[in-house]
């Protein structure tokens, strides 16, 4: 992997080993940054950056992350370059040198993440809870980056259009074939979310009990209508009066109870966390049973987080087989049996050295 | 960053303006033409300016045209009951190359997209249909890209072209989904355009 200008890494070549790499260092040296990159070249974008001119690092108007990954026996180049135009980045997506759409580059090698945002994944707003299943989703299911990003631009669309409707500047007849195409996306959105969720379920739950000592784990798709097209038909007066859509899967959530009740509301920190350990571990192995490989996991500093109970259970799936990469600030929390079979790596001020 | 001279600064803003053109991009270009001998720069100069003083768009298919009326139009091996709606000129370009379709082109010159303003008036939706009225056209292949605005913009078309009694179909398989149609191989688009299909 190789990272050029990319925040604060002017310039990085790293090898990380088939298991377990620890990359350890203070706060603000690059390790987020690292997991960041990593994250991009499998989901196409960077899953915490809100613009990405941000990362752009300071030594030059582009930035490039490469890598070359290996799944299912193929080998692939991947590459996002950013270059600076004017107050935003333009980015280019390569596979093989062979630019790609956005949409086509995630799927050819898959991570689950894990950082300190996803521990409010149970208590924060739907929108952290739909980004759990889409950054899952666009990595396994074929097509569903597309229509997940096809799907965003046609509400775009479609709320401008609201807008000049109401506004007077435009008659109402072109509104039905922005319906049409909500309905068509909306629909294979929300089915494959549909799916993944009933598939999440037994694993997610299964492990939950593990940890918490059979708490009962349930989770819930709450997706839209039934009959998407006679909602959006339905919504059409109260879309025009607020000028956006009220209806579809960009209001989705996915509810999570434990032992029957709302976590959200009557669950402790430490039972919503288990339940957020429990999801991502369902995730990965969700992935895995899908494509047949694991993903690599990249956990971000989450461990010093957890207790000790959680901590291990986390530990024991990590200890497993496949590529994992774990960012900490010390090397405290780890046993020494998976330090001592482990790459441990030093990151200092946007330099990464192999220790020992 | 020194001062340039005014002309050069002047000529580098001009490129920079142009599609695909970045600052670095303008500046290698403007130091190139500087460096050109002056026959070739005026040339240049003159092709730009011949382009958009003689070059304007066909009245009756608003596809590039040296007269009011585009060459196809003016062809009389024409197919005048079939009729290819694109989005751009170099649309069709794209299609006389495959040398696979003989009938005749509207240009939309754009797609609907409410964010830019774009409704079916300012693609002369309206002209369309008073076309396909008048001329008995028999088959209307809406060859739109694939992707959000361009399908968008072929259901609309289908809607309001159907209840005309003509039969409305799309490039079928093959067609690189959310793709350009001015990118896509000419054996792809050739298969596009004879397995085109009813929506
Ligand atoms: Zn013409």
């Amino acid at each position: 992997m190789r990272l050029r200008n990319h925040r604060n890494y002017a310039q990085l070549d790293l090898s990380p080993g088939p298991g377990v790499n620890v990359f350890i260092g203070a706060n603000g040296q690059g390790k987020t940054n690292l997991l960041e990159a990593v994250a991009m070249l499998a989901l196409s974008s960077s899953p915490r950056a809100r613009r990405e001119l941000e990362l752009v690092g300071p030594v030059a108007p582009m930035a490039r992350i490469e890598a070359e990954v290996e799944s299912g026996g193929i080998t692939a180049e991947l590459a996002i370059t950013l270059t600076v135009e004017g107050d935003r980045a333009r980015r280019v997506i390569e596979v093989d040198g062979v630019r790609r759409r956005a949409f086509d580059l995630p799927g050819r090698f898959r991570v689950t993440l894990f950082w300190p945002d996803d521990l409010g994944l149970v208590k924060a707003g739907p929108e952290l809870r739909r980004r759990f299943l889409n950054q899952m989703l666009v990595q396994i299911q074929p097509g569903y980056a597309r229509a997940l990003a096809g799907l965003k631009r046609v509400l775009e669309q479609r709320n401008s259009l609201l807008k000049r409707i109401a506004a007077g500047e435009e008659g109402g007849d072109v509104l039905e074939v922005w319906n049409q195409e909500l309905v068509q996306l909306g629909g294979e959105v929300a089915t494959a979310r549909s799916a993944a969720v009933l598939e999440l379920q037994p694993d997610a739950a299964r492990y939950h009990a593990e940890i918490a000592g059979g708490e009962r784990l349930e989770i819930r798709y709450e997706g839209p209508p039934q009959d998407l097209a006679e909602a959006v038909h339905n919504s059409l007066a109260e879309d025009l009066r607020r000028g956006s859509t009220t209806v579809g899967p960009h209001h989705d959530d996915l509810r999570v109870l434990l032992d029957g009740q709302e976590a959200r509301a009557y669950s402790s920190q430490g039972q919503q966390r288990t339940a957020v350990v429990s999801l991502k571990l369902a995730e990965a192995a969700l992935v895995a049973r899908r494509t047949g490989e694991r993903p690599v996991l990249l956990l971000d500093d989450v461990l010093s987080e957890l207790d000790a109970e959680r901590r291990a259970a986390l530990l024991r799936q990590v200890a497993g087989e496949g590529q994992v990469i774990i960012t900490s600030v010390e090397a405290g929390p780890f046993p020494p049996e998976l330090i001592a079979s482990a790459m441990v790596w030093t990151v200092h001020e946007g330099t990464i050295e192999a220790c020992g | 960053m020194p001062q340039l001279p005014e002309p050069l600064e002047r000529l580098i803003q001009e490129l920079s303006r142009l599609p695909g053109i970045g600052p670095k991009t303008a500046q290698r270009l403007a130091f190139h033409l500087l460096r050109t001998d002056s026959q070739r720069a005026s040339s240049l100069a003159h092709a730009i300016e011949d382009v958009k003083a003689r070059i304007g768009y066909c009245e009756r298919c608003y596809n590039i045209a040296e007269g009011s009326l585009c060459w196809i139009c003016l062809s009389t091996r024409r197919d005048a009951t079939l009729l290819c709606v694109v989005e751009s000129a170099l649309d069709v370009l794209a299609i006389e190359r495959t040398a696979e379709f003989g009938g005749l082109y509207f240009v939309l010159q754009g797609v609907i997209s409410p964010i830019d303003g774009i409704g079916p008036e300012q693609i002369h939706v309206p002209q369309l249909l008073e076309r396909v009225r008048s001329e008995g056209v028999a088959e209307v292949i809406v060859a739109t890209d694939a992707d959000i605005e361009g399908e968008a913009t072929a259901l609309y078309l289908q809607r309001v072209l159907e209840p005309l009694g003509t039969k409305v179909t799309r490039p079928a398989h093959g067609l690189p989904v959310g793709g350009d149609l001015e990118y896509a191989d000419e054996l792809t688009l050739a298969r596009a355009m004879s397995g085109r299909g009813t929506f």
